[in-house]
């Protein structure tokens, strides 16, 4: 079996660093714009997650998911405790930070994994109420309390629909990871 | 009386927590709270809650972003400096050092201002728009560097004979956004959607239309004769509503602006969400930056495709 790039980086294999660069660098870079309040946050934030990706890649282990779930993990921490640091408002895509995209000809939505098909699967399921507070949570890091104003939504309703979200995606993989385990 | 979940089982407030670091991060406070909670449930549930927000974030796609390339370059060197320092014993500092210069630099990465116009804002959602929405959507269908040359010895230095390289030429100015949506509207597979406007005061004598590219998720709203903004204080904000999603929550298209004096207006847009068929466009003012949830109280115009 071939070594994802994360194991070959662990290994030292210095050509794996450009192509782990290529291969998430649109990922990563998609992640810290959503949530990052400013471009130059993103790409600070890029930075930072790369490190964090070099650093830990030993700690990839694939029999606990694929090696973008790694990664997105990653950014995300990182980005999350960005932002914890500097919460004053929430991240918001600007004028600005549109300016800066870099886009390609095409979308580039390739970050297509077993992962995201349970999720994609398990937000269908979802009202759209519910899928919509998910979606400001998790990909546009608004607060709870954010959500709440914004969609003109008691806090609590907001916390169980984040909760109810969360943990039906969460049942989803737990339910497609057991399937394969007993495949295997 | 509150019911004890079986070991190895959350309660609902550790669960509460465990959300909350993953989706916004905890307070100190709070993360006193979570640690003197089962250590060992709780790790798992996070471990799992993070896989599961992982999994939402890649089933959202990249959008068409793609990793900037100076970006990209800072990177890579980055890493050079970090395994080339590991191997030294002095990774850490090399890296934060790098940090530091690529702050300093930053302004390589496109801070230029895009010609044309302004997009990007935040998010998608809207309660209660489906009724504005579908009368709208009736009457739209009764009726929405120069790169620097080669760096050249100098004169004195050159053998006589020798001839100087020549100046590769500029390249050619990039396309305007009214040239773009041209290009687009060429294509067989784009979509173009007369916009319908309302009675809104900043949509009087207003035409427009949107051409839309499904598969690179972009567009360009034109307008004539939309009244200019004050960026500070409102902007002009672009929906998506797309087939597969409740019509109640168009996708954010992005915020725009129209200068004083500029009759007509070309605007590049994109989808902040994957766009799964658009069914209509709509142009709401809101608040400079847009807004998440529009307050659907100044809808400029609408347009529903065929």
């Amino acid at each position: 079996m071939s070594s994802s790039v994360l194991q070959r980086i662990a290994s030292g294999d210095s050509a794996a660093v450009r192509e782990c660069i290529e291969q998430y660098g649109a990922l990563i870079w998609s992640i810290a714009r959503r949530l990052s309040r400013t471009p130059s946050d993103a790409e600070d934030a890029t930075q930072e997650i790369f490190l964090d990706i070099w650093r830990s890649a030993a700690r990839f282990d694939a029999s606990q998911g694929s090696d973008k779930v790694f990664v997105a993990m990653i950014a995300r921490r990182r980005l999350i405790d960005r932002l914890r640091k500097t919460s004053a408002e929430p991240p918001m895509d600007t004028m600005e930070a549109l300016e800066l995209v870099a886009t390609g000809d095409q979308d580039t939505s390739s970050e297509t994994s077993m992962e995201a098909e349970q999720a994609t699967r398990a937000l269908a399921e979802l009202r759209p109420e519910q899928r919509q507070v998910l979606e400001l949570g998790l990909l546009h890091g608004l607060s709870q309390s954010e959500i709440a104003t914004r969609l003109n939504m008691p806090l609590g309703t907001v916390k169980s629909f984040m909760r109810r979200g969360l943990i039906k995606v969460r049942e989803n993989m737990k339910i497609a990871a057991e399937g394969v385990s007993a495949r295997i | 009386m509150p019911q004890t979940p079986p070991q190895g089982q959350p309660d609902e407030a550790m669960v509460d927590l465990l959300i909350k670091q993953v989706t916004q991060g905890l307070s100190s406070a709070e993360q006193r709270e979570l640690d003197v909670l089962d250590t060992e449930t709780a790790s798992a549930y996070l471990r799992d809650f993070e896989r599961a927000a992982a999994a939402v974030t890649l089933a959202a796609g990249t959008n068409g972003h793609v990793l900037p390339p100076q970006l990209a370059q800072r990177i890579a060197r980055q890493a050079d400096e970090h395994f080339a320092a590991l191997a030294g014993g002095t990774a850490r500092g090399a890296s934060v050092a790098r940090l530091d210069d690529a702050r300093a630099a930053r302004a390589d990465v496109g801070t230029q201002p895009a010609a044309g116009a302004a997009p990007r804002a935040s998010r998608s959602g809207m309660y209660g728009w489906v009724a504005a929405a579908a009368c709208l959507v009736l009457a739209v269908i009764g009726w929405t560097h120069t790169p620097t040359a080669p760096e050249l010895p100098p004169v004195a230095d050159l053998p006589p004979t020798t001839v100087l390289p020549p100046v590769p030429p500029a390249p050619p100015a990039p396309p305007t956004p009214a040239e773009e949506r041209a290009a687009l509207l060429a294509k067989s597979d784009s979509v173009k959607v007369t916009l319908g406007v309302t009675k809104d005061p900043a949509a009087r004598g207003v035409s427009g239309d949107v051409v839309w590219d499904p598969a690179t998720q972009k567009g360009f709203v034109h307008f004539v004769g939309l009244a200019s903004n004050d960026p500070a204080v409102k902007q002009y904000q672009v929906w998506i509503f797309d087939v597969a999603r409740d019509q109640r929550y168009p996708i954010d298209g992005g915020v725009f602006d129209v200068p004083a004096e500029a009759n007509e207006v070309v605007i590049p847009f994109d989808a902040s969400l994957p766009v799964t068929k658009a069914a209509a466009f709509a142009v709401t003012v809101e608040k400079a930056g847009g807004v998440v949830v529009s307050a659907r109280q100044h809808v400029v115009a609408l347009g529903a495709t065929s």
